[in-house]
């Protein structure tokens, strides 16, 4: 394998599987009727306990990396003439071999606390859940705050949210894998920006208010049991609505239809707190001036849906807050028009078309 | 004012966002035989391959037609009529009345002037309807309907668009022939040794390149089924034709506007023979050194040209300068930048490091006395904008060596070029 900085010979994504054909809403409907499954039922449990596994969430943590180390070996087939491809991809497969399945697999196996480190407050939401914090062995906690407010924005103001969107995260690391023969099938549209923003907002509000909350019952329900019984609703219904249904059936299921970073774009609390902190922070993706060609790939394989040519046609280097960093764009370049670098954040404005 | 645009290319639709970005009171019509919405004509091979899809070429929103108030004529212009100010089209369409005019219609293909030259199975690739021609042919990845078998594909013309044939037809499943009228591949802008690198990688595909070839005619009935090349005559059942593009200018033949070579003839501000028209794009002739008017037929110089006619239609004045040349290619999986002076088939004297190992790249710089006038890459990534401001500059050759990480513009990860000290040393030497 050559240690290229390009992209190589053609490709294409355009079988029935990757374009919204049958069977790719095959696909898509048996993934949600196994994420129902998954989430509202045991049918898992038996052949979790019958292969040795702990729990079913045992046996979903093997099926995900297994579905990841095949994703990623097909997504190298065929992009992984560029280092940076193939050193995040590598990285994205450790971490879950290691720190998403293995370390908690042991760690429950010795009666240790089940810890998963690649995962952070406010993604993993109860890791700052007063109750489940001082659960916590005080290392692991303190792991959790640091990691949280003192290496987060330290990482993300330095090299932008790929830091854990692209390379750490277990769920950009399934879309990039698994999920990548659908990446061309986000939206490019405005429309699909605006929703993104206000969406994607949401959620991370809906996240610190009911961290709050759960905080504060903890603090005061004992005394205050109308409030208690509030603020465990308004837990379960984070826990059932945004774990379960947006992360796990819409994250995972709408793959083949609407492309692998729907929970990414539109609902990640922890994706909408790193794309600000992107935005103060150094991270770009740099245009070199006057050689774009319009062609339009780096736009058709983003899978954050950002009209990269836009920028790229009217020499703007540019840093938007949903970007992952995946590289995608530059990798596809035919004219090596594009590269992310850490050079400090570019506040274009969008195209710069003379309506605006 | 009236403003008529003749062409949807990029220089015509950069006009037109050029003249929007000014005045919004000024109506602007765009006419066009091939496409309804400006795409994007050098990535036709995306589409092809089925890397991309159609739609996947405009580069913007269909939607900024009627946002920017461009109103559209999908129309072939015939002629235009200096002394009434309009201009004619065809299939019995009203003239439409300008009274400022822009050409930027482009090029056409060069027709082959070969025998049997107009059989089926014989054609081009530069319009939407060459690639709806060639997708019947060959099929591309993902389309509905399958093609005609095709067993002997041949394409001919060792530039840009003959080697994206070349690699798209080997992305389809065909094993090209590429048929090279020169001794190697793209001598106008390559030298051997550069070339020599870009034939292995056809060759390790399994395309059959044959350089120095003559082609003779075409034979078959109706269709082609045989080729004769270099007094030989081999099978053959497509044929990509890809030998340079002209001015698309046949019908400006009597208008009045003045044509050099085939080309409108324009002065540094674009503008033509005829009071108030304009031309820009691959169809005008843009004097250069030597005072000889040549058309630039670039992407980046019709849209720079697109830009200064837009601002001349609104009585701007605004010049066109082209600065130091510059271009980018994609040669099967190597990137290729040029910069400055850089002569035809490797002449003059030139500095040249081959890096070998996990990276292959080349590179060469073009020297003048002591200075750099010039360079050729091969393999990384390299900001031209930078080694156009070295050339500016004057630097030497040692000092642009010295200098290169400036112009890096690898990706992240990618070991940086060492250029080992007895290369430098005879960088040293030349300068």
């Amino acid at each position: 394998m050559q240690l290229q900085a390009q992209e190589g010979l053609l490709f294409t994504y355009r079988s029935g599987l990757s374009s919204r054909g049958l069977l790719a809403w095959v696909v898509a409907l048996g993934l949600t009727a196994f994420y129902l499954a998954l989430y509202f039922t045991e049918i898992f449990t038996p052949l979790a306990l019958a292969l040795g596994l702990p729990s079913k969430w045992t046996l979903y943590g093997a099926l995900y990396t297994l579905v990841m180390i095949g994703g990623g070996a097909r997504y190298l087939s065929k992009h992984g003439s560029s280092r940076y491809n193939r050193v995040r991809i590598g990285v994205n497969v450790a971490v879950q071999a290691v720190l998403a399945f293995s370390l908690p697999f042991a760690q429950s196996k010795l009666g240790a606390h089940e810890f998963y480190f690649s995962y952070l407050w406010p993604l993993k939401i109860e890791y700052l859940y007063p109750a489940t914090f001082v659960e916590l062995p005080i290392y692991l906690g303190i792991y959790s705050v640091v990691a949280s407010f003192v290496a987060v924005p330290i990482l993300t103001l330095r090299y932008g949210k790929r830091w854990y969107c692209s390379w750490v995260c277990g769920c950009g690391a399934l879309a990039n894998t698994f999920g990548d023969p659908w990446r061309h099938l986000s939206s490019k549209s405005e429309r699909a920006w605006t929703v993104e923003k206000i969406t994607v907002h949401s959620t991370l509000a809906l996240a610190l208010i009911t961290t709050v909350i759960v905080a504060a019952n903890w603090a005061f329900g004992a005394t205050h049991p109308d409030f208690a019984a509030f603020g465990f609703e308004v837990q379960r219904f984070y826990g059932f609505f945004v774990g379960a249904i947006l992360s796990g059936i819409v994250g995972v299921a709408v793959y083949p239809i609407l492309g692998p970073r729907v929970w990414c774009r539109y609902f990640c609390p922890m994706a909408a707190l790193l794309g600000l902190l992107q935005k103060l922070g150094r991270f770009r993706v740099a245009v070199k001036p006057d050689m774009c060609i319009a062609c339009g790939n780096c736009s058709t394989y983003c899978e954050m849906g950002i009209d990269v040519r836009a920028y790229a046609m009217r020499n703007q280097s540019f840093t938007r807050a949903s970007c992952v960093g995946c590289g995608m764009c530059s990798h596809v370049c035919p004219r090596g028009v594009l590269r992310l670098d850490t050079k400090g954040a570019a506040h274009a404005r969008l195209p710069v078309l003379p309506s605006r | 004012m009236r403003i008529v645009i003749i062409g949807n290319g990029v220089a015509g639709i950069e006009a037109a966002l050029a003249v929007r970005a000014m005045d919004r009171q000024s109506s602007i019509t765009i006419v066009s035989e091939e496409s309804d919405y400006f795409f994007s004509r050098t990535a036709l091979m995306y589409v092809l391959s089925g890397q991309l899809q159609r739609r996947e070429l405009e580069p913007l929103p269909r939607d900024l037609y009627t946002r920017l108030a461009l109103s559209r004529s999908r129309a072939r212009v015939v002629g235009i009529d200096l002394a009434e100010k309009s201009v004619r089209v065809a299939d019995g369409i009203a003239p439409i009345p300008y009274d400022r005019l822009l050409i930027a219609c482009g090029s056409r293909p060069r027709r082959p002037p070969w025998s049997g030259a107009t059989l089926g199975g014989i054609g081009h690739f530069v319009t939407l309807a060459d690639l709806d021609w060639l997708e019947g042919e060959v099929g591309s990845r993902g389309a509905a309907k399958r093609p005609r078998r095709v067993e002997h594909p041949w394409v001919i013309g060792g530039g840009l668009i003959g080697i994206e044939v070349v690699e798209t037809l080997l992305a389809l499943g065909y094993r090209p022939r590429f048929a090279l009228r020169d001794e190697w591949f793209w001598p106008i802008s390559i030298d051997a040794r550069e070339a020599g690198w870009i034939e292995a990688r056809l060759r390790s595909h399994g395309v059959e390149l044959r350089a120095g070839a003559s082609v003779e005619g075409f034979e078959g009935e109706g269709r082609v089924s045989r080729i004769r090349v270099s007094g030989r005559t081999e099978p053959c059942d497509l044929a990509v034709v890809a030998i340079g593009v002209e001015p698309n200018t046949a019908w400006l033949e009597g208008s009045g506007i003045a044509l050099e070579d085939g080309a409108i003839a324009v002065d540094e501000g674009l503008m033509t023979s005829a009071p108030d028209v304009f031309a820009a794009g691959d169809c005008a002739g843009i004097v250069g050194p030597g005072g000889r008017r040549r058309p630039q037929q670039l992407w980046y110089t019709a849209r720079d040209q697109g830009r200064v006619a837009g601002a001349r239609l609104l009585g701007e004045p605004a010049r066109y300068v082209p600065g130091l040349p510059y271009n980018s290619a994609k040669l099967m999986d190597i990137e290729f930048t040029t910069v400055g002076h850089v002569p035809p088939r490797g002449a003059g004297h030139s500095w040249t490091f081959e890096e070998r190992g996990p990276v292959q790249s080349m590179l060469r710089l073009v020297v003048e006395g002591e200075r750099v006038v010039g360079m050729n890459a091969l393999g990384r990534r390299w900001d031209h904008s930078v080694f156009r401001r070295f050339i500016e500059e004057g630097l030497s050759l040692a000092q642009v060596i010295a200098r290169l990480s400036e112009a890096a513009f690898d990706t992240e990860l990618v070991p940086p070029l060492v250029i080992p000290a007895a290369d430098r040393a005879r960088g040293a030497e030349v300068s």
